[in-house]
């Protein structure tokens, strides 16, 4: 029987690291992902989960572990937050090139300086043109359903990329929610075992990245691109079949909340849309015909699943809790790509961002609210004033 | 039932009549003609022989060995970043030991083995390699030692000899000996502070039968091991191709290098010369070192004499030698 | 989907098959400037020049009773004649051969 728990988003990323029986792990402790490492300890070492608990050096070891591990042929796991994340940079590039499945369990956290404990997705966005699978969970469940969802998406053959799995630091790895665990039936029927097309194991010998001539660099860089061309089409496939076993409701990449009348929308990803959520029901009792789009994930990002979700209000505000600084907007990194997805339209929304969240801060209802007023002042004048307003810091519009 | 343990017993060999035939490092590959590590690691490969799993952190064996989309290894072997041979061959190790226990994978537990150079070891990859010696993964940590970051136009590295010419150390008016600092000594690095490690050893494309006989040990000790091999490298130490073989001698019958094993806390030695030739006889051999004055192979020659008394034994630096005046 | 011609495919993820006995995507034989050359008379089969050469390329033909040089790949270190125990190795001028190997083509 499926059973229902209260679990924080690191429980909940643990219990389904062990239902995906994973046989690999790398640690290194950093706040706030380790506790999904402390719960996976235990679960080893009471023999609840038969695996390999590697006590990494460092959170480039721990990558450079795991993409060992799943080079050899085991399904791997490891994680991290902060600078940790950055810290691995150099990995990225050839365990996604090298198209090893393996799968980093992101709890986001600001980056120094200084030691900034709090939530912010830009350690994680900060890496996501490597050619690595990504998106965000609002919630604890998603957190748990992400984490299988990605191994089944990222070890087809037809993908063959690792994943990064997010969630907000605290606000998703340290809050409880209600998680539905599966049964383990259920998980085997969605995932099938680890099988990497070419392991290193010497009955099968290979050789594992050799160097490339000088004129194939634009080849060996057409893998990865052509792999995120193949992967939207196996995350609608994977995510059909995740919502027939397991009696989820997920759409593959885009989430409509009341939107069906809607003039204007937030744009928002992880945590914050469920105070987001709370926010539009209270602005839809006044009357404000808003709704919201949860982007679910950043990598592939779905350009025309987000061009025709918010081709059809008049203005949009997309809530960013990431930082790109001298980027064209000044403000975040979701604008760019918004703007980008829209541009082809014959007709446009208007587009504005919201710097909100960073640093761990809450995103309270009055803010979204404040966002609110501005998307209808801006549909009111026809145009946005700014292109980024850093929520709580403006002078009055 | 496969059992996720090494249990092999690899043979020494007594003579290089006896050396194993078969080859695991082909012929077909872009190192220099005459490279020091292109030969240890043909040597290491028929050591090591086909249940083997090679990992190649960038240096010249992997540049020089795998240009382009070819390498010369028959056995499985994985390109890894220059600072992480001991964290992949870590994460190799832990799934085969899952993989072998859930009975996914049949047969010996393989021989898994990093193909570092002395950067890869105790530079930038130093902290890798010792993490795989400190949580005891069953495999062996190859340095091989050309004493230089060779494959990117030789420079120097934490093991290039005091007094070396390279393209950061050229001697000077302002620095006359070229390279000012004693190198580190990477086997004491690893024994002076890794529980896990039974065995520990140096060897020398000079010996190949030591080297085959101390690759063999390394592999049977269920653990983690190191091994320090002497890999002279014609064109970052500027002497003939031909002379490979010449200088590493040399190298021994100077004491510059040194020969010996070091078991659970005992050490053995082995090709010790009952009296040591000057080192100016090895520096002479070699492009590297013709700047040097008396003065600085006066310097060199001590901090030999120092070491040659017994690994174990810290050796100081002498005083720098004090900048030049203009 | 691209178009990437035949000759310049990358395998996926960059994983190669690995070589049986030889690599003939890289032979070297065309590098040296001096061939060495045996005199089998002198031989006394120590098998230096079999374990010294870095590239395997002096190997003990069974059949023959003798070594054997692997002159598609022989860069011309030297070093087995170096090592030889009996003086059985000469280096002779390559180019002196009638079979002598000089590099006409660039090597990619």
């Amino acid at each position: 029987m499926p059973k229902e728990m209260m679990l924080s988003g690191c429980a909940a990323s643990a219990q389904a690291a062990k239902m995906a029986q994973v046989e690999v792990i790398c640690s290194y402790p950093i706040r706030p992902y380790t506790a999904i490492m402390m719960e996976l300890a235990k679960m080893v070492a009471n023999g609840e989960l038969d695996a390999e608990f590697v006590h990494g050096e460092g959170e480039h070891a721990q990558l450079s572990v795991v993409l060992g591990a799943a080079a050899a042929g085991a399904r791997a796991l490891t994680g991290s937050s902060g600078v940790g994340v950055t810290y691995a940079f150099e990995t990225y590039s050839p365990i996604a090139g090298g198209r090893i499945p393996l799968q980093m369990m992101i709890a986001d956290r600001a980056l120094d300086p200084p030691g900034d404990f709090g939530s912010e997705h830009t350690d994680a966005m900060s890496c996501r043109d490597q050619g690595w699978l990504m998106g965000w969970a609002e919630n604890p469940q998603e957190a748990f359903d992400n984490c299988l969802i990605n191994y089944r998406v990222g070890e087809d053959h037809r993908v063959l990329l690792p994943q990064f799995v997010c969630q907000d630091g605290y606000f998703v790895s340290h809050m409880p929610g209600k998680v539905v665990l599966p049964e383990q039936s259920q998980v085997d029927e969605f995932l099938p075992p680890y099988n990497l097309p070419h392991p290193l194991d010497p009955k099968r010998p290979v050789s594992h990245g050799p160097q490339i001539r000088p004129d194939q660099g634009t080849i060996m860089d057409l893998q990865r691109a052509q792999a995120m061309l193949d992967a939207p089409a196996v995350i609608r496939e994977v995510i059909d079949d995740y919502n027939r076993i397991f009696g989820r409701n997920y759409s593959p990449f885009v989430e409509e909340y009341m939107t069906d009348d809607a003039e204007m929308a937030f744009f928002i990803m992880g945590a914050h849309t469920m105070t987001a959520r709370h926010a539009v029901r209270h602005l839809r009792s006044q009357g404000v015909k808003i709704g919201l789009v949860k982007l679910r994930f950043v990598r592939p990002w779905p350009t025309q699943d987000v061009a025709e979700a918010l081709s059809k209000f008049k203005a949009v505000g997309v809530v960013e809790t990431s930082t790109s600084y001298g980027g064209a907007a000044r403000g975040g990194n979701l604008l760019h790509e918004v703007r980008s997805s829209l541009y082809e339209l014959p007709q446009r929304p208007l587009t504005t961002s919201f710097m909100a969240g960073l640093g761990g801060e809450m995103v309270p209802l009055k803010d979204f609210y404040y966002m609110a007023d501005i998307l209808s002042k801006a549909i009111k004048a026809g145009k946005t004033n700014k292109t980024v307003y850093w929520v709580g810091f403006e002078a009055e519009d | 039932m496969a059992v996720a343990i090494k249990t092999q017993n690899l043979a020494p060999v007594k003579l290089i009549r006896n050396v194993p035939k078969e080859e695991y490092y082909v012929p077909g590959h872009r190192t220099c003609a005459g490279c020091g590590p292109a030969l240890q690691y043909k040597l290491v490969a028929k050591a090591a022989g086909p249940n083997t799993i090679f990992l190649g952190p960038t240096g010249c064996m992997y540049v020089a060995n795998a240009s382009y989309l070819c390498t010369p290894y028959t056995v499985p072997w994985m390109h890894t970043q220059i600072t992480n041979g001991g964290a992949v061959a870590s994460g190799i190790e832990a799934a085969y030991k899952v993989l072998l226990r859930k009975g996914k994978r049949e047969g010996e537990f393989p021989n898994i083995i990093v193909m570092a150079g002395d950067g890869g070891s105790v530079d930038i990859g130093l902290q890798a390699m010792s993490a795989m010696m400190y949580r005891g993964h069953d495999a062996l940590f190859i340095c091989y030692d050309n004493e230089a970051y060779t494959n990117t136009g030789i420079q120097t590295s934490p093991t290039t000899p005091y007094g070396s010419n390279t393209t950061f150390t050229p001697p000077g008016p302002a620095i006359p000996e070229g390279k000012t600092t004693f190198p580190k000594d990477p086997p004491q690095l690893v024994i002076g502070g890794h529980p896990a490690v039974k065995y520990v050893a140096t060897a020398s494309v000079a010996y190949p039968v030591d080297l085959i006989n101390k690759v063999r040990k390394a592999l049977n000790v269920v653990g983690p091991t190191f091994l320090h091999i002497h890999s002279p490298c014609p064109k970052g130490w500027k002497f003939d191709a031909s002379k490979t073989i010449e200088v590493a001698r040399l190298a021994i019958e100077t004491g510059m290098w040194n020969m010996y094993e070091w078991e659970s806390g005992e050490y053995r030695y082995q090709f010790r010369p009952k009296k040591y030739k000057p080192v100016r006889e090895y520096l002479k051999l070699q492009g590297r070192f013709t700047h040097l004055s008396d003065a600085h192979i006066a310097k060199l020659q001590a901090f030999v004499d120092a070491k040659v008394k017994g690994p174990g034994i810290p050796v100081q630096a002498p005083v720098p030698t004090p900048p030049a005046v203009h | 989907m691209f178009i990437i011609p035949k000759d310049k495919e990358v395998p996926l993820g960059c994983v190669t098959p690995a070589p049986v006995g030889e690599q003939p995507m890289m032979i070297t034989g065309n590098w040296r400037e001096y061939r060495p050359v045996l005199e089998p008379e002198k031989c006394d089969l120590c098998m230096n020049c079999v374990v010294f050469c870095p590239d395997a390329c002096f190997q003990l033909n069974e059949a023959e009773d003798m070594v054997v040089l692997n002159e598609k790949y022989c860069k011309g270190c030297n070093i087995c004649i170096t090592e030889c125990a009996t003086n059985a190795l000469t280096e002779a001028y390559e180019l002196d051969f009638d079979d002598g190997v000089v590099r006409l083509e660039k090597p990619f």
